[in-house]
């Protein structure tokens, strides 16, 4: 072999220097861990002619290390091999401090490597060990061989220069950190947050402080505060103020002027001070009050104004740790809803349920109680949790009677309008019970819990439709109070009580078939679904009738009690043309039965009002004084002046099925006239003389 | 073919061979071992394409300069395109650049060898 070109000790030292340099120079230049550790196991590898090698990180969480950078090993040999920090060479490498030779063949973690030598050096955090660097093999021409003395020595030096690198890396890293984290602390806060420098320009403005100025935060950097804030002298006061006093100065319920925008904020200014207590600036706080209104707005949902205003005015209300206490639960479940929505389309489930629990809950907040829950179709709501007072249970009650009551009248306007009823029961039961905020960090909920909870739950279900249950410790409570009235019902066993439960139910007045409520509700009812294109038999007609009914019967001598019934057939008389012109005398009594008997109108009368009905169908065949009446006050018109402006109205509704000239109408009215025949005594004699004057019009007009 | 040695190819009488990772004992092995037969085959241009090599050691090194001593026997020539910077300074500091020659692209070599 030529001499001249053998590699000499010379070469290699230059080398081993230049690679040493390299690394000192670059180290600096990395941003990344991972980037750094990889160049440096690259270098150390080509330097120390290693085969192949490895750098091992701690774990930020525990005693064990990773491989974080690899180079040319056999990873599959390492696969599984947990680096535990109390094992193997961690603790020889971390007594010595500098690069040490291995014993590849009896090492635990490496043994499994195709390896023979090995050498080591530890990557230090101050004194604390935070890595390692493994380079394996030695090459030479001969082969495979142990490194050197002068490769540990090289190993170290370039280890130590790595550590002071790695940890000016982690350094910058946790600066970032730091800095991306305060940033993001600063933009996700609602309150509006904004820095101040010694000269008084502003350095810092979060996402929130810039909605609540509602000026961008490109306009507002790097501007005096004064100029920023020129329309709002008090901000400029308070800054001034703190930059004087160096003390925190506060204000509330300020009106600030946001760039047009009118807002009312709570503002707090505190010196800016550093790390010798110098003060640096100031910091400006800007709390936004609409949000707290609409925080407000929310928690209202929930719970009463009464019991949000109590709260957010004495924190100590709310023990967010959970706390034993007394409290009175109350269920409510509507029956067979299940069933009862499965006939109906699914807009009209969730109508139906929004103007339910809409009404139920009016009721709830009216008695102070909070809602805990909407489970499907039922409520759960809290009496005396999170506040309590001595009239918790019976504002529980004074809630069920309400809410069965109002039911009631909800009731009777789904009826009208064809809509099945809905029926609720309730039950209720006062007990100790754990309340407090209840879930994960996500979403809390305030609740309570226990035993008491569950059997308030039970006793709802015991409930039959239209009852409210309680159970004896709520009667105790509620019993002295003369409002309530309690029937003892045979104990119930419930599930998880040994003992059968006491209960009673709470009695309450259903209120009694009211005319004047049918009376409106119907003609709502009748304006809203009437089809519009019938002219004659609309709202106007069927007003007339009622009207006219009662003129007669007053005339005949009719007591209130018949004249109340007349008026409601006559409401209803024509309620068939919604569905059935053709058989709406018939429609109208179907339905008038279904209406009546779901507003507890008197079964026994229900055939009387339907038979009036049905009598008003032409030819009209009354077999009673109130028939003959309502059938007369029906074409009360044909005997009175208003007569032309009727019949055109009815001429144009027929003319809706078929063409009717001028000659055939007046031949129908002629014929109807001619046949046509008062019942009463009292329409003979009023409504006769103008009804023979339009069948003579007619009559003449037939002749022309 | 070995995984360090990624592809061979002849152009212009010219062996071109194109490598893959370390090029420490065992990479220089697989050089030596290709050139060795092609030199055996009447071939004494030899290129290495060394792209896809970002490390290299002294005992690769001098697997090269074996090389080169076999080549100057029959008045062969060696030289080396698409070195990383720390393999073209590796070289230099070892004194390989005396005795072969680093180009800068493929044609550049083709054409300069």
């Amino acid at each position: 072999m030529n001499k001249q070109f053998n590699i000499n000790e010379l070469q290699l030292k230059y080398l081993e220097l230049e690679t040493l340099l390299d690394i000192t120079n670059e180290l600096s230049s990395f941003e990344h861990v991972s980037v750094l550790l990889q160049e440096i196991l690259i270098k150390s590898c080509a330097v120390l002619n290693a085969s192949s090698g490895m750098i091992l990180m701690q774990d930020s969480n525990s005693d064990l290390f990773q491989i974080e950078a690899e180079f040319n090993i056999d990873v599959d040999a390492l696969r599984g091999v947990i680096f535990n920090k109390k094992r193997g060479f961690f603790n020889e490498v971390n007594q010595h401090r500098k690069a040490i030779h291995l014993q590849i063949e009896t090492d635990p973690f490496l043994s499994k490597t195709k390896c023979t030598y090995g050498l080591i050096a530890p990557l230090l955090d101050k004194k604390d060990l935070v890595g390692v660097i493994v380079l394996f093999d030695k090459e030479s021409r001969l082969g495979i061989s142990a490194f050197e003395e002068s490769d540990t020595n090289m190993l170290s030096a370039i280890a130590t220069q790595a550590g002071v690198a790695y940890n000016n890396i982690k350094l910058i890293e946790n600066i970032k950190e730091a800095k991306t984290f305060n940033d993001n602390v600063m933009q996700s806060i609602v309150t509006g947050v904004f820095t101040t420098n010694l000269m008084g320009e502003i350095n810092h403005v979060n996402r929130a402080a810039a909605s609540i100025i509602n000026l961008d935060r490109e306009k507002v950097i790097g501007n005096h505060y004064e100029y920023v804030f020129e329309s709002n002298e008090i901000i400029n006061e308070l800054i001034s103020k703190c930059e004087t006093a160096l003390a925190t100065i506060s204000e509330s319920q300020i009106q600030i002027d946001c760039n047009g925008k009118t807002t009312s904020v709570n503002i707090s200014v505190s010196p800016l001070l550093n790390d010798q207590n110098e003060p640096i600036g100031s910091v400006v706080a800007m709390e936004d009050l609409s949000n707290l209104d609409k925080l407000k707005s929310t928690f209202k949902k929930y719970v009463s104004k009464q019991i949000v205003d109590q709260l957010l005015e004495n924190d100590d209300m709310l023990n967010l740790g959970g706390q034993e206490q007394e409290a009175t639960i109350l269920f409510s479940d509507i029956r067979g809803f299940t069933s009862m929505s499965e006939t109906m389309p699914p807009n009209e489930v969730v109508e139906t349920l929004n103007e339910y629990f809409n009404l139920m809950i009016e009721i709830i907040f009216k008695y102070n109680g909070t809602l805990d829950k909407i489970i499907g179709d039922a409520l759960m709501v809290i009496y005396g949790a999170p506040n309590s007072t001595d009239k918790d249970t019976e504002n529980a009650v004074l809630t069920a009677i309400e809410m069965q009551e109002k039911l009631i009248e909800f009731n009777q306007q789904r009826i009208i309008h064809s809509k099945l009823p809905i029926t609720i029961g309730i039950g209720i039961n006062r007990g100790r019970v754990i309340s407090g905020n209840i879930g994960s960090r996500q979403q809390m909920n305030f609740t309570v819990i226990g035993d008491s909870v569950n059997l308030a739950s039970r006793l709802c279900s015991a409930a039959k439709a239209d009852e409210i249950i309680v159970s004896d410790t709520v009667w105790k409570h509620v019993k002295t109070n003369k409002l309530f009235k309690g029937r003892k019902l045979n104990p119930i066993k419930v599930k998880g009580k040994a003992k059968p439960i006491e209960i009673r139910e709470i009695l309450y007045q259903r209120p009694s078939f009211n005319y004047e409520v049918a009376y409106g509700m119907i003609e709502s009812f009748l304006i809203n679904n009437l089809p519009k294109e019938y002219t004659y038999h609309s709202i106007h007609h069927i007003r007339d009738v009622v009207e006219q009914s009662e003129r007669i019967a007053k005339k005949e001598k009719i007591n209130k009690e018949d004249i109340a019934d007349l008026k409601l057939a006559a409401w209803l008389h024509d309620v068939g043309y919604i569905w059935e012109p053709a058989r709406h005398e018939a429609r109208g009594a179907e339905y008038a039965t279904v209406v009546l008997n779901a507003m507890d109108f008197p079964a026994q009368k229900i055939n009387r009002i339907t038979g009036m009905i049905m009598a008003t169908k032409i030819p009209q065949s009354p077999k009673n004084l109130l028939e003959q009446i309502i059938c007369d006050a029906d074409l009360d018109y044909l005997g009175r002046e208003d007569y032309k402006a009727n019949s055109t109205l009815l001429l144009e509704e027929l003319r809706l099925k078929k063409e009717i000239s001028e000659l055939e109408w007046l031949k129908i009215q002629d014929q109807f006239l001619t046949k046509h025949v008062y019942f009463t005594k009292t329409s003979n004699s009023t409504r006769n003389t103008q009804k023979a004057k339009v069948l003579a019009n007619i009559k003449t007009q037939l002749k022309k | 073919m070995s995984g360090f040695i990624k592809s061979t190819k002849e152009e212009n009488q010219i062996v071109i061979i194109e490598t893959d990772g370390y090029l420490n004992n065992e990479g220089g092995e697989a050089i030596s071992t290709i050139c060795y037969e092609k030199m055996n085959e009447g071939k004494n241009k030899f290129l290495i394409n060394m792209a896809g090599t970002k490390v290299v050691n002294s005992i690769g090194v001098s697997i090269l300069i074996e090389i080169i001593e076999k080549l100057q026997e029959v008045d062969g020539k060696i030289g080396y395109y698409n070195l990383a910077p720390i393999v073209s300074k590796t070289f230099n500091i070892m004194g390989l650049t005396k005795y072969s020659t680093v180009f800068a692209t493929e044609e550049e070599a083709v054409s300069g060898l």
